[in-house]
Order: structure tokens, then C-alpha cells, then sequence
């Protein structure tokens, strides 16, 4: 006896149309999802108009947030005495706790040569206080600048630190240009 | 049954405790923490350099050696003949910018930094660095054309760090006096250039280079060359005719240089020259059998940097300044019998009240005018003014619409001329009551325009971070 079973017509036509409908129902619900997370803007804060108030670590909806120092290493000067690694009046021009500006230590930096050194961000770290960008600010080069990430960055409808800001910093930028360095280039570096 | 249950739970729960137990002695809950300890950046111990082989002086070049001029205007130091940054020349000076612009009468280019100008009959002296040749030169140039009459040069090397040369040399009619970048002291023949004698503090005295290169500008007083060391000894007085260290004041307390420099003043009746080292303020006699000797100082406004010098604001008090946060302080200083003392006045953070990052400010009529730094809130980069019985009182500012970034300025002919960070020069009318703009007019386009002004003959020398720019003032 033949046990192999046959398609009749009917049935053939039946399941190619079910499967038909569920392919396009399933990929008009992609569709949908994908479009209402991405869209075509990202929130972005403008450093020029960024005023380091603070709110940025404690307004986020991530329990880390999501806007972190950037590095525009080519404003860098790369100094021993950098007013946003160390704080006002250190005790020492060195790596000690007590000397250093950051409260969770995501500044390193790294001997270069004779005068200089790198600074470097370890992003896990940075909580996005900018206390760093606010000394930078004030008497360096303006090298350290506040940005989202967008890579950690759940693109809010509302964003619920531009809620908050202070200096209506943030904004929606579009998608292809997320983010807004001052600099003179404006290159992008992370640690 | 139930017996041996119960005889089964008591090592059990022994054994979970222990388990926990050893659980809680072993587990370390900040194991991923590292310690913030000095030496995780690599610093070598000592850096390599290339002092010890530095021959101060060894090269020159006289280019106009037969130079004759009738000019007689002096400029002679930073700050100025009185050490307070005003011009007592009775030469009537522009209100306003021609309509054709300002008047330049001569431009040089220098080496990345911001050295500035002295200027003594007829002649400015600008101790450069050459970045190509690597060294530290000191150019002598005509003040009417700008003509180079000589240089005199030795190497060194250095490193761009916020630009090289800093320092203004101090002229009389016999020598001038300068400090490197790497701190070393020339003394040469004011006139034909002539290399009377070197020294190296860092080699001779342990001196420390200080952070962005030496700021402090020498002066000469009684052809003696006064320079504040720091290291070995505190300060020193240098015979200008021979190199021989006159007298040297002891540093138990190991002060440091800072880009401050040396100001004489006379409190209390004694002559003294006041010095705002990192690490505290102080006074040494400067007359009398006890020149040399500290007197007295304070150690409670220690900034990290200071760029500003002291400033004697009435009979016995001096106001001193800092940037990067530090904010300003106010001494006074008193005399009993023969010992001196400083009290402390005011100690603020510049949003508070008067401070400054880079240039001193200026006491004149018993008022004080200065730029706020970067820090000071509101008032930031603003030309302000207030009295010196309360520096936290400002009384008027230049407002939001004339901020001048760290720029220099100077008090000539009843004008404050005031160059901003951008090279843009503004003349503004003297006043103890408001700021008022008279003229303002573009002469230079480079940046950091941070090297203090000098003025001689009608003439103002200026200069941005690469150039330096002679305009004439004088009314035609």
C-alpha cells in the first residue's frame, strides 16, 4: 500500500493562501513595530547650549543613563594639569583618588611623553554628571562634551531628561546625524 | 523515622551555615573596585631632558648695529614703569579708530606662545622661542618700524604646551634680563646685545619648571635682576653686572614658581618685594641691611596655577587673584616693631566676586578694574569694577555685550585699552562709574591674544598666540 499522501488541488490552494495572509499580517506587524521604535530621529543634546546642571545622571529612565562624555580628542590639550581629570586645587598632579575629579573614576589617563598625556573615557563608568565637561569648560579646550549614546539611548517618545533641561538642550536630530560635537572636526573618540 | 530526621537536620543546617559562613568571609563584593592611587598613569619618574647641556646666550646676530633713535618712552617691564599697567606719557592718544582702521606700523611673526613686549627708547624686546631652530630668542626691534636690530639665542628644547614663550623681559639703559621657557636667565647689553651672564635655576638651584613653561617675568631693580626661584632659594638678587648671586632668601617651606611675578612695593614704610609662589604669599625686604630677608606670609589661598600677580590696592594691603577656580584673597599687612605679618581679608570663589585667570588687575584711583575668568558666573569675561574695601562688591560691568575672554588691558591717556581673546581692541573711556565704549576696531586676527600690552611713545604692542602687532595711538 502507498503511504505517501497527496496534496488534492483544494487542499494545496488552501494552505497556500493561509500561509500567504499569515506572511503578510506577520510582516505588516514588523513593520508597524519597527517604524514606531525607530522612526526617523534620535534625542541628542546640543553641547553648545548644554550647561552641565547635573540632571542628565539622575532624570533618565535607564537606571545608568544613557548620556555620557565624549572625548573630541583633536580639541584635547592633552595637559598634566587637566581641569576636568583632576579637581580644583589638587593636592597632587597625579592618579590618586583624592586628586581626581570624577565621582566614578571613568576618567584614566595615561602618560604620552614630555608634557603630555591621554585622557581616555571608560563609558561603563560615566554616569553623565559632567562634572568634567563643566571644568573643561570653564579652563581648558572644551574637549569633554556631554552626548547621548545612542547605542543605550530607548529613544523615548519623551525623552525624560529633555523634559527637565534646564537650557532646552535636547533635541530630535535625524537619524544619519546623531550627534552634535562642537570641535574642530568634531571626531568622535571613546576609551 | 522522626529520629533520624532530627538527626539528619542538625548537620545539615551546620553544613548550610558554614557553607554561607564561608560564603561571607570569602566572597569579596568590590572585587571589581581598583584603588585610586598615585603612578596609574605611567609618569616616569623623571623625565628626560635636555637641560644640563643648554649654553644660555651662546648665539647672535646683529642685524643694525649702528642704531641711532630719539625716541625716550619707556615700558620697561611687565606692568609697566609703576608696576600697575597705566602709561604716565603726557602723549594725547585716539579716542576713536580712523575711518580707514587702526594705524599698524609693524608686524612680526613669532613662535606659538605669549611673550609680550618691553619697550625702552625706541627699542622692544621679545624673548621668543623658534620652533623650527629650537630655541629660546630674545629679538630686539626698532619700536617705529619694526626693523630686527639683533637677536640673541641658545638652544633648548621644547614642546608645544598651550603655546612656548611666555615671559617680558626687563630693560633699563644698560641690560636686559630674561627667563626662558626652561626658566634660564639671560642678562645681555641692553643696547648691543652683549651677553653679560646665564643662569640655569633648574640645574643651579633646583627650580621647578612650572606647568605650560615659566610665566614669571623678571624685573631689575638697581641693576639687580630679582627673580623668584622657588627650589633653593625662595628669591634671589643677581648682580647685573657680574651674574654673582647678591643675596638669597632660605625656602623651608619648599614654595614652588607659579606664572606670577615679582612686585616691589613699599607697606608700611618698608620696601619689600612681594612674590605669590605656589604654595603661599610673601614678602622680602627689598632695602637695608636685611635686603633678602622674608618678612612675612601666608599660606591659606594656595591655587595649583597662578598667572596674576599681587596688586597693592592702598596703603598696606595686596589683593591676589588665581584662575581654574580659585578665586581671589585679600591681605593686609602690618608691621610690629620689626616683624611684619598678613591677616587675611577675604578669601572667595570667583563667582563671588573679583577674580582673574590670566591678567593682573589694575588699582588706580582707589578703584579696581579687572576681566572676570571664564568662572565667575554672570559676570564672565566682563570688564567689571569695584572698591577694595570689598571685592565681592562689584559695582558696574562692561555688561553681556562687551566680554573680552582673557585678553590684556591697559590704563593710558585717561583710556583703558582692552584687547580681547579675538584680537578685537576696544578703547574705553576712563571711569569710576560706568563702562563706556568709545571706539573698538579689529588688529589682529589670529587667537589668544593673552600677551599683556605695552605702550611708549603713542605706540601699543600687542600680539595674538603667533604674532605680534605695533599700532599707533598717538593723535596726528
Amino acid at each position: 500500500m502507498d503511504n505517501t499522501r497527496k496534496f488534492k488541488r483544494r487542499e494545496f490552494i488552501n494552505t497556500s493562501l493561509r500561509l500567504g495572509i499569515g506572511a503578510g499580517l506577520g510582516a505588516i506587524a514588523i513593520g508597524l513595530t519597527t517604524r514606531s521604535v525607530e522612526g526617523k530621529t534620535l534625542w541628542q543634546l546640543d553641547t553648545s547650549k548644554c550647561v552641565q546642571c547635573g540632571n542628565c545622571a539622575i532624570s533618565c529612565v535607564k537606571q545608568v543613563s544613557a548620556v555620557k562624555c565624549i572625548h573630541v580628542t583633536d580639541m584635547c590639550g592633552y595637559c598634566d594639569l587637566c581641569s576636568g581629570y583632576l579637581r580644583s586645587n589638587p593636592k597632587d598632579l597625579n592618579t590618586a583618588a583624592e586628586n581626581r575629579l570624577c565621582p566614578t573614576g571613568a576618567i584614566s589617563r595615561h602618560f604620552i611623553e614630555e608634557p603630555y598625556f591621554e585622557y581616555k573615557i571608560t563609558e561603563e563608568l560615566c554616569n553623565g554628571c559632567g562634572k568634567c565637561v563643566k571644568n573643561c569648560g570653564a579652563f581648558g579646550n572644551g574637549s569633554l562634551q556631554l552626548q547621548i549614546q545612542q547605542d543605550q539611548c530607548l529613544n523615548c517618545n519623551q525623552c525624560a531628561i529633555a523634559r527637565t533641561c534646564p537650557s532646552q538642550a535636547f533635541s530630535r536630530v535625524d537619524r544619519d546625524s546623531p550627534y552634535i560635537l562642537k570641535g574642530f572636526e568634531s571626531k568622535k573618540s571613546k576609551g | 523515622m522522626k529520629q533520624k530526621l532530627e538527626q539528619n537536620i542538625i548537620p545539615v543546617t551546620i553544613f548550610i551555615g558554614c557553607c554561607f559562613l564561608f560564603f561571607w568571609l570569602f566572597y569579596n563584593p568590590v572585587k571589581s573596585f581598583s584603588e585610586g592611587v598615585p603612578g596609574l598613569d605611567n609618569r616616569p619618574a623623571r623625565s628626560a631632558s635636555s637641560e644640563d647641556s643648554v649654553v644660555i646666550g651662546e648665539k647672535f646676530i646683529s642685524y643694525v648695529p649702528a642704531f641711532t633713535t630719539s625716541l625716550t618712552g619707556n615700558w620697561p617691564q611687565f606692568r609697566g614703569p609703576g608696576y600697575d599697567n597705566i602709561s604716565r606719557e603726557k602723549i594725547k592718544l585716539i579716542d576713536h579708530f580712523p575711518e580707514t582702521g587702526p594705524v599698524i606700523l609693524w608686524k612680526k611673526d613669532l613662535g606659538e606662545g605669549h611673550a609680550a613686549a618691553a619697550i625702552y627708547n625706541g627699542r622692544v624686546y621679545v624673548m621668543d622661542y623658534d620652533e623650527r631652530k629650537k630655541a629660546d630668542v630674545l629679538h630686539c626691534y626698532s619700536l617705529t618700524d619694526g626693523t630686527e636690530l639683533w637677536r640673541r639665542s641658545y638652544s633648548v628644547v621644547l614642546k608645544r604646551n598651550h603655546g612656548m614663550s611666555r615671559t617680558i623681559p626687563a630693560v633699563n639703559e644698560k641690560y636686559v634680563v630674561t627667563i626662558g621657557p626652561r626658566c634660564h636667565v639671560m642678562c645681555c647689553n641692553s643696547v648691543t646685545g652683549d651677553l653679560i651672564w646665564g643662569i640655569d635655576p633648574v640645574r643651579d638651584f633646583k627650580a621647578t619648571v612650572p606647568l605650560w613653561y615659566t610665566g614669571q617675568c623678571p624685573i631689575i631693580d638697581n641693576n639687580v635682576a630679582i627673580i623668584a626661584t622657588g627650589g633653593a632659594a625662595l628669591m634671589m638678587g643677581v648682580d647685573c653686572a657680574t651674574g654673582k648671586v647678591l643675596w638669597k632668601t632660605p625656602n623651608p617651606d619648599s614654595l614652588k614658581m607659579s606664572h606670577s611675578s615679582v612686585v616691589p612695593m613699599t607697606i608700611e614704610g618698608k620696601k619689600m618685594y612681594v612674590y605669590n609662589a605656589l604654595g603661599g604669599l610673601f614678602g622680602v625686604s627689598a632695602e637695608g641691611n636685611d635686603t633678602g630677608k622674608l618678612l612675612w606670609k601666608v599660606k591659606d589661598f594656595s591655587p595649583s596655577v597662578i598667572a596674576p600677580s599681587p596688586v597693592k590696592v592702598g596703603s598696606n594691603r595686596i589683593f591676589v587673584t588665581a584662575g581654574y577656580g580659585a578665586g581671589s584673597a585679600l591681605y593686609q599687612v602690618t608691621r610690629n616693631g620689626e616683624s611684619y605679618s598678613a591677616q587675611t581679608i577675604q578669601i572667595y570663589k570667583p563667582a563671588e566676586g573679583m577674580a582673574s585667570e590670566q591678567q593682573t588687575p589694575i588699582f588706580v584711583n582707589g578703584y579696581v578694574f579687572n576681566i572676570q575668568p571664564k568662572d565667575a558666573g554672570t559676570t564672565r569675561n566682563e570688564f567689571v569694577c569695584c572698591k577694595p574695601d570689598n571685592f565681592k562688591n562689584i559695582l558696574w560691568t562692561s555688561s553681556t555685550t562687551d566680554r573680552f575672554g582673557l585678553g590684556p588691558y591697559i590704563l593710558a591717556d585717561n583710556k583703558f585699552f582692552i584687547l580681547s581673546d579675538e584680537g578685537d581692541l576696544t578703547i574705553a573711556r576712563f571711569s569710576t562709574s560706568k563702562f563706556e565704549v568709545l571706539s573698538k576696531a579689529k588688529i589682529i586676527d589670529g587667537q589668544d591674544s593673552w600677551g599683556p600690552l605695552a605702550i611708549a611713545d603713542g605706540m601699543l604692542v600687542l600680539r595674538d598666540s603667533k604674532q605680534m602687532v605695533c599700532v599707533d595711538l598717538k593723535v596726528k
